[in-house]
């Protein structure tokens, strides 16, 4: 089934080749595990152990009393050796537990298979899913239960399974659906009955034929399921766009899926979900592409979270000398490091390794007014006008310009012919906006 | 292990596009090729003389006026050499050098540079320049009386003393065929010599995505049918006294036109509307240029009026139920 497509958008060249063909391979157990209580959006957890504790493979090992937060489990059995802080993927350091393996994974007792799952309600789902700790693993990391537990006066229709990935550079998703579609759709059909929504969408990019066959296959004889074959252009996974591609709704400015009586999930998630409700394993792994001309050899692999980047880099040859750019995610969203010492965590969807030529940036230079950031934008606003009013300090006019509109897509930036950095002045004055409201 | 990587950090995206300004000002360099060879062919080397004095005027004045200002040069984004280019087809090939430098000197440097610069500029610079020329008719005499020894003209020049189409038409006079003044002929401007060369360029502006088709089609289809309801001949209208240019290289300029599409069209049509008054009503000289200058001063008001809806945003509002469920957990 053939879907139009969305207002605005790019098509970067896809750098797909390197990793689309490889099998996922499970890296090698880590010795030691760096656990960070935060690896969401939201309340940061509580460390539940203390150094010297022997902790189990899937056990708990931090939570918070908040609603909106996700608890975290430990990838490894073996001994805490600390309670310190680590490095983390978006600049701050987090606390962490630091984890010595005992080479065993003995799983812990909590860690159960639910052969009769399919006699769970809605709630304990929902249950099952917030103590896995899962998270959104596109990237974003919202925790799901929070997703799938709209107001009650929000009846939710359709449950889209996001799974265009629209980021150059990252295939995990792609491998995902060709080795484990059915575990997919369990999730997808356990969300749909999480929050009782009679149909569900799985939308992809036509740039991955062999992933539309699978999963064409995979629902087979299902009728409240469509495989959507997406129209290749960036953002299409933007959580907006794909539902505006798939269902013809608008969220409105501001709001959110719900509102539009949809919940989006990834790909990743899915699997996680299918995961925890039928075998009772937490949310301690995750396909990863590690990618890019400064690697030695591109892979995708599955990765305990807690592993070091260094650790997983070491296992694809290490870095080329050449290398000038290590980043988190695709290369549109992504978030550069200023070094490989941090861990992998739930929403590490790739380890992006770009060299000198790839990250030459030029000289910024005035706006030309072509207009061309207008027309990808896919929220039509106007990121020239943001740009020059960040340029010369005036917040207040770059609120007037829907600022707080942006989905920070970068699609704006990319395209600039004056190389300006649109969508990070936006994201400083929807920052500068962000704190004046709370105010 | 970081200090030997030597990492490069920065903010998402880390892809950026191939396309930068100097390139784009390169092609339409590059467009404007073909009508210069034509010119070039009618009028021999006048051509290639007028252009590269306006040429190396416009470079020369950007440096002074950059050296004064204390601003880093910027040569190398092409747009000075494309203004000089501008200015020089805006002109017929008898031009007189001094006239076209003076041109050059005040698009470039009064309104472009003056105004701080490529993107700063209110005004087609180029049309800005060839239009003050005009105005400036007493203080030009005065150049011409002066200069006049040191006039430079190659053979070719007596061709240019043929009048343009559009005042033959004015005038009642049997026109050229059709098909002669549509692929060449030396009347007018060194770009009205071929409407055919013109579109040619403004064809591989559209293949390279450097222009769209709003302003150009909005334009020209409103000429087209304005000078067909006053009972002319839509297609000479057309293809003279440089509407062509004007349509696919002054109005499309950038920096001076409207941002979004309907803007874009709201242009096109509001030029198109001028040009048939000033070729009907007034006199049949520069309706073109000063009617893309008159739109361009509308360019801001144009950009408020016709501001896109952004996502999720209806015309009739409606109150978006915001912010996540947060349930407290006690």
């Amino acid at each position: 089934m053939s879907f139009k497509t969305f207002k605005g958008g790019i098509h970067p060249g896809y750098f797909k080749s390197a990793t689309e063909g490889k099998p996922t391979v499970p890296a090698r157990p880590p010795s030691l595990v760096v656990i960070p209580m935060a690896q969401h959006i939201g309340a940061p957890c509580e460390p539940l152990v203390a150094a010297g504790d022997e902790v189990k493979m899937g056990q708990k090992i931090g939570d918070s009393k908040g609603f909106v937060s996700a608890p975290v489990h430990s990838s490894v059995s073996g001994k805490v050796v600390k309670i310190d802080s680590c490095n983390h993927p978006l600049g701050r350091p987090v606390q962490a537990v630091y984890i010595e393996s005992d080479g065993q994974d003995t799983w812990h007792g909590d860690v159960q298979p639910r052969p009769d799952y399919e006699k769970l309600t809605a709630e304990e789902i929902k249950k099952i899913i917030r103590e896995a700790g899962i998270v959104g693993m596109g990237g974003a990391t919202f925790p799901t239960h929070v997703k799938l537990s709209p107001p009650p006066e929000k009846k939710i229709e359709y449950v889209l399974v996001n799974a265009a990935e629209c980021e150059p550079y990252l295939t995990a998703d792609h491998r995902a659906m060709l080795e484990r579609p059915e575990d997919i759709v369990t999730g997808l059909r356990l969300v749909m009955k999480a929050v009782n929504a009679p149909r569900g969408f799985i939308g992809i990019e036509d740039n991955k034929p062999d992933a539309i066959l699978a999963m064409t296959k995979a629902v087979a004889g299902d009728s409240s399921i469509v495989v959507a074959t997406l129209h290749t252009k960036y953002p299409q996974g933007a959580e907006k766009q794909l539902i505006k591609v798939c269902t013809g709704r608008e969220v409105p400015s501001g709001g959110l899926p719900m509102d539009v009586g949809c919940v989006v999930q990834n790909v990743g998630t899915c699997i996680a979900i299918s995961d925890a409700v039928r075998f009772g394993k937490p949310l301690i792994e995750r396909i990863v592409t590690i990618t890019g001309s400064g690697i030695m050899e591109p892979k995708n692999m599955l990765v305990r979270v807690g592993t070091m980047i260094t650790e997983v880099v070491e296992q694809c040859g290490g870095f080329r000398p050449n290398i000038r750019k290590l980043i988190l995610g695709g290369p549109m969203m992504g978030l550069a490091q200023p070094g490989p010492d941090l861990p992998v965590i739930k929403g590490t969807s790739g380890i992006l390794c770009l060299t000198d030529a790839e990250v030459e940036l030029d000289e910024i230079r005035p706006c030309v007014k072509c207009a061309k950031c207008v027309d990808v934008c896919p929220v039509s606003i106007m990121p020239l006008f943001i740009g020059g009013s960040v340029e010369h300090g005036m917040y207040d006019k770059a609120e007037e310009f829907n600022a707080m509109d942006c989905i920070e897509c970068g699609c704006c930036t990319y395209i600039c012919p004056a190389k300006r950095p649109l969508v990070q002045w936006i994201r400083m004055a929807k920052g500068d906006i962000a704190a004046r409201r709370r105010k | 292990m970081n200090k030997a990587l030597n990492l490069q950090f920065s903010t998402s995206p880390h892809l950026h596009s191939q396309a930068n300004v100097s390139t784009a000002m390169r092609d339409v360099i590059i467009a404007l090729i073909p009508v210069s060879l034509v010119a070039t062919y009618f009028f021999k080397l006048n051509v290639p003389f007028l252009i590269f004095v306006c040429i190396a005027s416009a470079m020369l004045t950007e440096v002074i006026f950059r050296k004064i200002m204390r601003k880093p040069l910027s040569l190398h984004d092409g747009s000075a050499v494309l203004t000089g280019l501008l200015v020089a087809l805006c002109f017929s090939a008898a031009t007189p050098w001094w006239l076209a430098m003076v041109a050059t000197f005040i698009g470039v440097g009064l309104a472009k540079e003056l105004l701080g610069g490529l993107g700063w500029n209110r005004f087609n610079p180029a049309l800005f320049g060839r239009v003050s020329v005009i105005l400036l008719a007493p203080w030009i005499t005065f150049l011409n009386n002066e200069f006049f020894h040191w006039r430079v003209s190659f053979p070719g020049i007596d061709t240019v003393t043929q009048a343009t189409p559009l005042a033959l038409l004015q005038m009642g006079l049997p026109l050229p065929n059709m098909g002669t003044f549509f692929f060449g002929y030396p009347g007018g401007g060194i770009a009205e010599t071929s409407s055919f060369a013109l579109l040619l360029g403004g064809a591989y502006l559209l293949y390279k995505k450097h222009i769209s088709w709003h302003i150009p089609v909005s334009m020209l289809a409103t000429v087209f049918v304005g000078v067909a309801v006053l009972g002319q001949n839509p297609f000479f209208h057309l293809i003279s006294g440089g509407l062509l240019l004007g349509a696919f290289f002054m109005a499309t300029d950038w920096v001076t036109s409207p941002i979004t599409k309907k803007g874009q069209i709201v242009f096109g049509v509001c030029i198109g509307i001028l040009v048939v008054i000033f070729r009907i009503i007034l006199a049949p000289t520069e309706g073109v240029a000063f009617a893309i200058l008159i739109m361009n001063a509308f360019v801001p008001a144009i950009d408020n009026a016709t501001r896109r809806l952004k996502f999720g945003e209806t015309r009739t509002p409606v109150p978006a139920q915001q912010g996540v469920p947060v349930q407290k957990t006690s």
